[in-house]
């Protein structure tokens, strides 16, 4: 159905299907992220890693080796210095100072030997003796006042005394800070540009499958010669259609076969009953009593109602077969049921019988008309067969949602139980019938050919109501 | 039965032995200069020798299709009206198209009437209209087209709308037998068989009407085909 572009973007497959792709890819490469980002956090842990136990072997060595006096402070303090210029990561801009490495020597009783570092020692030397140190990794160390743990690595020297160098994680973090916003921004980029892409690809390939949707629900209702859009793809759109278009030649197919059988039928029929009923109407003008001629009448009248038989019951096939031809036109049913009404009022007030006409006023359907006469025709047919006198028929013309809704209905005797079950199978009809039993069959054919719907059913109050609904505009099932 | 001061001359094409024997007697008793041709060779041969006022062409031929004998015939000069028989159940769109170009079409079984009221309108159609008269005279019954009112022997009738219209269709093929479906037709736009008596009932209704006390009465019913209005 065109209608179908007008529904929300949000609602169409092609929609689902690249949202989920699109957190499949989402995940994908999100889990490469965290796997690279692991990789490159621990590659700077490393690093820090090798600077420290190298920074600290050298201290080591010096403190070993220079003498214990009064100088022995400011040697270290500059080696110190002088290491804490060469830190990894080090964010250059900023710091005048040195507030990220720190040097700390405890003796064997851990007494502070010396300290070289930002601010107090005490909650450096605090911490410190709180953690356990490896001699082969450094160790993560938190300070107390500082919200960034501190990587220290520790060796102990000849004198019994162990020395400290520690490095704070910050340049690190922000490193490693910087390279997670910028890995997301560029996952959301990625993200994005996948999912534009998916959609844009599934949208084309579905809108190959919607194309072929509306063909084939056109097809169904109109013409059975049409194809859905052939396509020349390999793929699996390009195979539907031509699956559809073989299912579709041997639909056709079967059609017109069946329609060549009813046809030849008709004609093997209808061509004896064409030269028995004029032979019948060449005697009919010869005979020139009432006596000879009532037989005639009678055959003729006979004959006309197996022709009407012959041609409902072709009818009532094809439509089982969904295989009735009609030649649509526009159609007011309120017209229509004003002419049905006037033309069977008399017949109906003959039998003591009333007919009312409730209409909304002007309603178009699509149909063929002359079935749709025919269908209307039968019913009121009906009704006034099998209504006892005295009673009332009531014809009602409702608008529903895109349909019109015809009901007739009576305060008879309603449908007999034996038949209520069957009623629109052929051949069926009440005890005291003498009609041929295909007008309800009939008539539900004729709706259904239509994309129509009919019940019939026995009224509370007494009584039987057919309700047929025929669609106001043709219908392309979606 | 009708006599025309030059009888139409009328070529009838038709396979079916029994129904091509009945079709020309009956064609014949009512005037026409019947030709009947089995197949299409005949017809074609036939249609080489004479000029035909209209034809009368059966679609299943056993040696051609209807309408390509139709189409054959045209491009060979042959202007006359066709009215197309068939026993099929399914229009050919080329008859659609033969229907359009002014030619008409009947299923089979028909009745005779139909047949003859079909082919009277095509020669009618093939002839140039006579000023259209807004009054229609049938023994002293007078209808006044304009005003839509109809006098018996000067008197007024009371008729509703639809009575009107059936009683001129009457009018307009008095002397001739209109069936039922064809009343249906022209009067109701129906192309529909009851199987119940509902025409009847107009026309008896009509009747009780037009046909008063002590007049002559003249509707009349031939049962088994259908009604005429008498004209003399």
């Amino acid at each position: 159905m065109s209608s179908k572009t007008g529904k929300p973007v949000m609602h169409s497959a092609a929609w689902r299907i690249s949202l989920w792709a699109t957190l499949a890819y989402a995940c994908g490469t999100m889990l490469v992220f965290v796997f690279m980002h692991q990789f490159i956090a621990q590659d700077i842990q490393r690093r820090s890693d090798a600077w420290l136990t190298g920074e600290v072997e050298v201290l080591g060595d010096v403190a070993e080796h220079t003498p214990k006096d009064a100088l022995y402070g400011r040697v270290m303090g500059e080696v110190a210095e002088l290491a804490s210029k060469e830190v990894p990561n080090r964010v250059r801009s900023e710091s005048s100072g040195n507030d990220s490495v720190f040097f700390l020597q405890l003796g064997t009783n851990g007494a502070m030997q010396l300290w070289a570092g930002p601010g107090s020692s005490e909650p450096y030397a605090a911490a410190i003796q709180k953690a356990t140190f490896s001699q082969d990794r450094p160790t993560d160390v938190n300070v107390a006042g500082t919200t960034i743990p501190f990587r220290v690595a520790m060796l102990p020297i000849d004198n019994g005394s162990r020395v400290y160098l520690g490095l704070s994680e910050r340049d690190q973090l922000r490193v490693l800070r910087k390279l997670r916003v910028r890995f997301i921004l560029w996952w959301l980029l990625l993200v994005a540009l996948g999912f534009a892409i998916a959609f844009y690809t599934t949208r084309r390939m579905l809108s190959h499958v919607r194309s072929i949707t509306e063909a084939a629900s056109r097809i169904g209702h109109s013409d059975l010669r049409e194809r859905v859009p052939a396509s020349e793809r390999k793929d699996e759109v390009g195979q539907l259609s031509r699956t559809l278009n073989r299912m579709l030649d041997r639909i056709e197919n079967s059609m017109h076969q069946l329609h060549t059988i009813t046809d030849s039928l008709a004609h093997d029929l209808r061509s004896p009953l064409t030269a028995i009923r004029g032979k019948l109407e060449m005697s009919l003008l010869a005979a020139t009593h009432g006596e000879q001629a009532e037989p005639i009448v009678s055959a003729i009248d006979e004959l006309d109602r197996l022709t009407e038989f012959l041609n409902a019951s072709l009818d009532v096939a094809e439509a089982r077969a969904d295989a009735l031809r009609l030649s649509r036109s526009e159609i007011d049913l309120d017209e229509l049921l004003r002419i049905m009404v006037d033309l069977y009022e008399p017949s109906m007030a003959e039998k003591g019988l009333q007919i009312r006409l409730r209409s909304v006023g002007p309603l178009t359907v699509e149909a063929d008309a002359a079935l749709v006469h025919r269908m209307v025709a039968n019913l009121f047919d009906n009704e006034l067969k099998h209504l006892p006198a005295s009673c009332t028929v009531t014809v009602r013309l409702e608008s529903g949602d895109g349909v019109a809704l015809l009901s007739v209905e009576d305060d008879g005797p309603g449908f007999a139980p034996e038949v209520s079950q069957h009623l629109f199978e052929r051949r069926v009809k009440g005890k005291d019938s003498d009609g041929h039993g295909l007008g309800l069959a009939f008539v539900d054919a004729v709706v259904r050919a239509h994309g129509g719907s009919l019940t019939a059913t026995n009224r509370e109050n007494g009584g039987a109501r057919i309700v047929l609904s025929l669609p106001t505009v043709p219908v392309h099932v979606a | 039965m009708m006599n025309y001061i030059a009888a139409m001359r009328l070529l009838l094409v038709e396979d079916e032995q029994d129904i091509r024997s009945f079709l020309r007697l009956s064609l014949e008793e009512a005037g026409y200069e019947v030709d009947a041709a089995s197949d299409g060779e005949a017809a074609e041969r036939f249609s080489a020798e004479n000029a035909y006022d209209i034809l009368v062409v059966d679609l299943g031929l056993p040696d051609c299709d209807g309408i390509s004998l139709i189409l054959r015939l045209r491009q060979t000069g042959v202007k006359a009206p066709v009215l197309i028989l068939s026993a099929r159940r399914s229009v050919d769109d080329r008859v659609r198209g033969l229907e359009q170009g002014g030619d008409d079409y009947l299923t089979k079984p028909f009745a005779l009437a139909e047949l003859l009221a079909r082919l009277r309108n095509l020669l009618k159609r093939n002839t140039p209209a006579i000023g259209e008269s807004t009054r229609l005279r049938v023994m002293d019954l007078e209808l006044d087209l304009l005003r839509r009112v109809a006098t018996r022997s000067g008197e007024m009738l009371q008729l509703t709308p639809q009575e009107f219209v059936l009683l001129e269709y009457l009018c307009r093929n008095a002397g001739r037998v209109v069936t039922r479906s064809m009343i249906l037709d022209k009067v109701w736009g129906m192309r529909i068989q009851p199987d119940t008596n509902v025409v009847d009932v107009h026309i008896y209704r009509l009747r009780g009407k037009v046909d008063g006390k002590g007049q002559q009465p003249l509707i009349r019913t031939l049962r088994g085909v259908g009604y005429v209005l008498k004209d003399r």
